[in-house]
């Protein structure tokens, strides 16, 4: 949800009413214009298209309905689109609009062609079941119980914690920067070449939904070998076990909280709920 | 008698001949051993295919049947205002509305023929099946329908002629007989959906179970009140129609008031179907969770996206006609304030009925979500939002129903204040408690959250019904501050009308390919698998199409019958007044 | 007249527009299940897959059931269904959970959930025992490792199915004797793999010994040890040589999904170090 986008739709519409005469016209071209603005921009992330069509259909619907369900106001539009059609002094409006309309047209169907071609949609689960433990350098890693080692240090060695975090820092900047980014946005310099496109560990939908065993084991094993149901999954993370240390790993666990300011997900009591 | 069967149209007495003859024939298969019965699975039929020739047929039998059951229903129910007030515009309302019946009712027989000719050809191994699990049911069938012709004209040719409580005990037992009908024909294909009183070879253990099986009483409930919805909506079409045409202000006086009672029996049977719905639903899933889950959450989910528009659409119209109806009574201009909240209020929780759970997205957008679900639009795909949405939607509804009724009165009772704000009171802590329910279904296991619906639809009952009660006291001796001009509404309310109509007729058509449909490759689901071409479940764009060329069929068949009986008007007309008491 | 043909239009628009929108939502065409293939000389992997198929189609388990980890569906999420399994039901094994869960699912109902599963073995899903196994093979290998083979007997099977299939059972062994009742000492020996591993030493050739191989590695890991060799490759060994050497000879198309469990079985039962 996008506060300010839906601050200036709100503030428009009052604005609306201190329009000096303004006539029923104003009123739905107003909320029409609002609506879709909201729908267009003030949801973060952005409806998709198929739906923001729908929504503005049925409110198209339902704001003719209101125009036509009021007598007084149905006749005054009709009497002004008369009079726009048919009276001298809006001819040059009038061949304005019937020339735009055609443009407005070809411009949508020259859009559509120009459009580059996609790529049909499947759908893919974001976040692959974890194992519940795994092997890295011949230690087991219980993902189910086991939390970063060094996080309990964030409260006990504030110091300490601090340099685990910086060393995360140079991991992170040594390694991951190249496809996660300089933000960890996701839209680092190869981001564009892969298919899913790197986490973005900004959104609240990944890392902040995550626990921390969870990150481990996404930069321990990578994309090779993750499970295939459900699913086509092709990321390209390397399996980062290969290269770094246990110790950098969780470092850079760290560190990816620190900098985006999320938290990780609090471990739930795993007491017979049956759903893993 | 003698009368009556020289007018029984040649429809009925050819569907029975007709039923008679495919039933002797499969119950004497050795009349028909050179055939070699049983080897025939499926038969073709050229360019449409068995299925589609089949699914047309019974929908526009069960449009017409829907019609000719629903009319005498509230036919009846006018008539018996009429005598009881001593109206005479009552009476002549419901005959009207009968009139229509007597066309509509032979093009039912002969669809029906049409039907059972064409299941027992195209479908033989099916048939077969069928007859064995209900031998004498279909026997009963053929002697109730018979009787329900009886009825039906004595009641419509009686009209006028007999004592008025004989003609009204006629028209109980022509409506006691269409009910029997319609559930003798619910057990068979009910049968289909949810096979019960058989083995696990398919083998038939009782008749009475096979027809008390899961889903029969609730269909029959359901398709008593669509029914009745369905009928009011084609003879407030009618009204519309002859409204259009009507030529004196006094005829559009009068057919206006025809749309409105039409409309207004279409949509107060309306506002409880979604709640016949949901207990259908309830018992698919009882009866098989798999049945379910094809229903609402594998391939038909998105045909409840469409009928949410359908049902979005109907209620907007609704709500619409209901605003311009109001343009007729003095005093109602106080109450246009309300309509844009109204408005509003439907827009809402039409945006939110009609939002799918898993969305259509380009992979950018996709990517921009992070998955298929958007995670403002998921709260809004779940049953929870949908449950609370339409029970907003009937709330708001009703809201209309009231400002309506109140329009041109103002009330005079000494609490009148307290009532006010007593009704006030209801409603809001009831959308409240609506509305927090739908929320609270958010935070709790699916066991619970289906249970709170129960208490969601209680509550919207509750609502109306004291709230009317209260209002009914309120407006006792209340003040009228003008006369409804009836006849005085614009041409696009008729329109709306229309709109109604066939929107209702298009939800029926969606609703009998989903009920049929969800059995997916089965004929007899679990038990008898489909083996022929059509085994497979068409795209929804295929079945959409389907269903508006029924639909556009059925008008067809509506317009001949609306003329037809207009023709029968003339006469009457003509031959000159006094026939009715 | 001029009505009459407005309100023609105007029904022919509404229905053309309700048809519209009808277009507008995905449009997928369903086709009555097809039967899966399953034979006697399936190798595990084939099995898991062949009820990866029945699980998304045919058994329609899938339309309930998630395999993605996320909690909170309607339905248990069967993402590790195959490491809890053994864990769910005091005195059952995994395989015996799973196949009563298939064949009598309301016998145990996960916590939190509502009993609505229909026996998968009952019209209108009707899978028959072979198929089951598959399924079973397939829930096995989400989390864990198949043990299962068309050859597992469940008490939950039909006396006919069980009948037929023992039936099938020899026919396909009569046809192929040399290689379905092999022990695994001797599938050691037909699949050479003593050529780089050690039974009878603790000293590593190629590849490590497997003279402790059972108190070493569970059944599990020794499974994928053969199936997947290079997951885990120690230091001192080549990785890639045994995908290598095992693809070579074909061992991967031959070896059946009974012999596998024989070899492994007959591995696991190598505990010389203790």
């Amino acid at each position: 949800m996008n506060i300010i986008i839906l601050l200036v739709v709100c503030a428009g519409l009052v604005a609306l009413r201190f329009v000096p005469k303004i006539n029923i016209l104003g009123w739905l071209a107003g909320w029409w214009i609002a609506v879709f603005v909201f729908l267009r921009w003030g949801i973060d992330p952005p409806l998709p298209t198929s739906i923001q069509g729908m929504f503005v259909a049925i409110l198209t619907l339902a704001l003719l309905a209101y125009l036509s369900a009021n007598s007084a106001h149905f006749r005054f539009v009709l009497d002004r689109f008369v009079a726009f059609t048919t009276q001298k002094k809006y001819t040059i409006p009038l061949l304005a609009v019937i020339a735009v309309l055609p443009c407005l047209v070809a411009l949508r169907v020259y859009f559509d062609v120009t459009e580059g071609p996609a790529p049909p949609l499947s759908s893919r689960t974001i976040h692959p079941p974890p194992p519940t433990s795994i092997e890295v350098a011949g230690n087991t890693i219980d993902l189910v119980n086991d939390d970063n080692p060094y996080r309990a240090l964030e409260t006990e060695d504030p110091a300490a914690f601090e340099e685990h975090v910086e060393n995360g820092r140079r991991v992170y900047y040594e390694n991951c920067v190249y496809c996660h980014g300089d933000d960890m946005a996701g839209d680092g310099l190869f981001a564009h070449g892969f298919d899913p496109i790197p986490a973005n560990f900004q959104d609240a939908t990944t890392i902040a939904m995550l626990q921390e065993g969870y990150i481990f084991w996404r930069i321990a094993k990578g994309g090779p070998g993750l499970p295939s149901e459900s699913t086509p999954w092709l990321s390209a993370m390397p399996a980062w076990e290969d290269f770094l240390s246990e110790e950098d790993m969780w470092d850079v666990t760290l560190f990816l909280y620190d900098f985006t300011g999320h938290r990780p997900r609090a471990r739930e009591d795993h007491g017979g709920g049956g759903d893993h | 008698m003698k009368l009556l069967a020289r007018r029984l149209p040649s429809g009925v007495l050819l569907f029975l001949m007709l039923a008679g003859l495919a039933l002797v024939a499969f119950w004497t298969p050795d009349a028909w051993a050179q055939e070699a019965p049983g080897q025939v699975e499926y038969r073709s039929f050229p360019v449409v295919g068995s299925r589609v020739v089949v699914w047309v047929i019974a929908q526009l039998h069960l449009m017409f049947g829907a019609f000719v059951l629903a009319v005498p229903m509230f036919a009846l129910t006018i008539e018996f205002i009429g005598f009881r007030n001593g109206d005479k515009r009552y009476d002549d309302l419901a005959y009207e509305f009968t009139r229509l019946l007597s066309v509509s009712f032979s093009f039912t027989a002969s669809l029906g023929a049409l039907l059972t000719f064409f299941l027992f050809i195209l479908y033989p191994r099916l048939m077969e099946y069928l007859v064995s699990i209900f031998d004498w049911t279909f026997m009963l069938y053929a002697c109730v329908f018979f009787l329900e012709a009886v009825f039906l004209y004595s009641y419509y040719y009686g009209w006028g002629k007999m004592p008025k409580w004989l003609h009204l005990v006629i028209g109980l037992c022509l409506n006691l007989v269409g009910i029997a009908i319609i559930f003798i024909a619910d057990s068979w294909l009910t049968f289909m959906n949810s096979p019960n009183g058989i083995d696990a070879e398919g083998n038939l253990l009782s008749t009475w179970d096979a027809i008390n099986n899961f889903t029969w009483m609730p269909i029959n409930i359901h398709r008593l009140i669509a029914n009745i919805c369905f009928g009011g909506s084609i003879a407030a079409a009618y009204g519309a129609y002859k409204f259009l045409g009507a030529k004196t202000d006094e005829e559009r006086a009068h057919y206006d008031w025809m749309g409105y009672m039409g409309n207004f029996i279409a949509i107060a049977a309306l506002l409880p179907l979604p709640f016949a719905g949901y207990w259908l639903g309830r018992e698919i899933y009882a009866f098989s969770q798999s049945l379910g889950i094809a229903l609402m959450g594998g391939t038909f989910s998105w045909l409840f996206i469409i009928q949410a528009v359908l049902i979005g659409n109907l209620f907007l119209a609704a709500n619409y006609y209901l605003w311009l109806s109001m343009e007729r009574i003095h005093g109602a201009e106080r109450y246009r304030k309300f309509t844009k909240w109204l408005l509003a209020s439907i827009t809402v929780c039409f945006i939110v009925w009609a939002t799918p759970h898993s969305l259509v997205a380009t992979v950018e957008e996709a990517r921009a979500m992070g998955g298929s679900h958007h995670p403002i639009l998921n709260v809004l795909g779940v049953m929870s939002a949908k449950n609370t949405a339409v029970n907003v939607l009937i709330l708001t509804t009703y809201l209309s129903f009231l400002f309506y009724r109140r329009a041109n009165k103002e009330a005079t009772v000494s609490w009148a204040k307290t009532g006010n704000i007593v009704q006030f009171g209801i409603l809001a802590v009831v959308v409240g408690v609506v509305i927090f329910l739908g929320v609270y279904g958010y935070f709790v296991e699916a066991s619970v959250r289906i249970g709170l619906s129960i208490p969601q639809v209680s509550l919207v009952l509750f609502a109306m019904i004291s709230i009317t009660i209260i209002d009914v006291f309120m407006f006792r001796k209340a003040k009228i501050l003008g006369p409804i001009e009836w006849g005085k509404i614009p041409n696009r309310a008729q329109y709306a009308l229309f709109f109604i109509a066939i929107t209702f007729a298009w939800t029926m058509g969606l609703m009998g390919y989903v009920r049929s449909g969800i059995r997916q490759h089965w004929h007899v689901y679990g038990v008898m698998r489909d083996t022929s071409v059509d085994a497979f479940t068409p795209t929804l764009g295929y079945a959409a199409n389907v269903v508006s060329v029924t639909v556009l069929i059925f008008f067809a068949f509506i317009a001949v019958v609306f003329f037809l009986s207009s023709l029968a008007g003339k006469k009457k007309l003509d031959a000159g007044e006094g026939t009715s008491s | 007249m001029m009505n009459a043909i407005k309100i023609c239009v105007f029904t022919v628009l509404v229905a053309a527009f309700y048809s519209y929108v009808s277009q507008m939502v995905p449009q997928t065409v369903t086709y009555p299940p097809e039967d899966t293939e399953l034979g006697a000389d399936m190798t595990t992997e084939d099995l898991v897959a062949a009820g990866e198929e029945i699980a998304s189609g045919k058994g329609t388990c899938l339309t309930c059931h998630t395999v993605s980890g996320e909690t909170g569906g309607r339905f248990p999420d069967l993402a590790n269904i195959g490491l809890v399994a053994a864990e769910r039901k005091e005195g059952f094994s995994d395989v015996e959970y799973l196949a009563e869960s298939l064949y009598d699912p309301n016998e145990y109902i996960v916590e939190g959930f509502l009993p609505g599963m229909t026996p998968i073995s009952d019209p209108p899903i009707d899978l028959n025992d072979q198929e089951i196994l598959a399924v079973i093979a397939y829930l096995q290998s989400l989390g864990g490792a198949a043990t299962v083979t068309l050859d597992t007997e469940l008490r939950w099977q039909s006396e006919e199915n069980s009948a037929s299939a023992s039936t099938a059972a020899q026919a396909s062994a009569s046809a192929a004797p040399s290689s379905e009742n092999l022990s695994g000492e001797e599938l050691f020996t037909m699949y050479a793999c003593g050529v780089c591993h050690s039974l009878t030493d603790p000293t590593p050739l190629l590849g490590p010994s497997l003279y402790n191989v059972g108190n070493e590695l569970s059944t599990a890991e020794i499974y994928e040890a053969i199936m997947d060799p290079d997951a885990v490759v120690s230091e001192e060994f080549v990785a890639g040589l045994m995908t290598a050497q095992l693809s070579a000879v074909g061992f991967y198309d031959k070896i059946s999904s009974g012999q596998l469990k024989t070899l492994v079985d007959y591995l696991a039962s190598q505990k010389g170090g203790s």
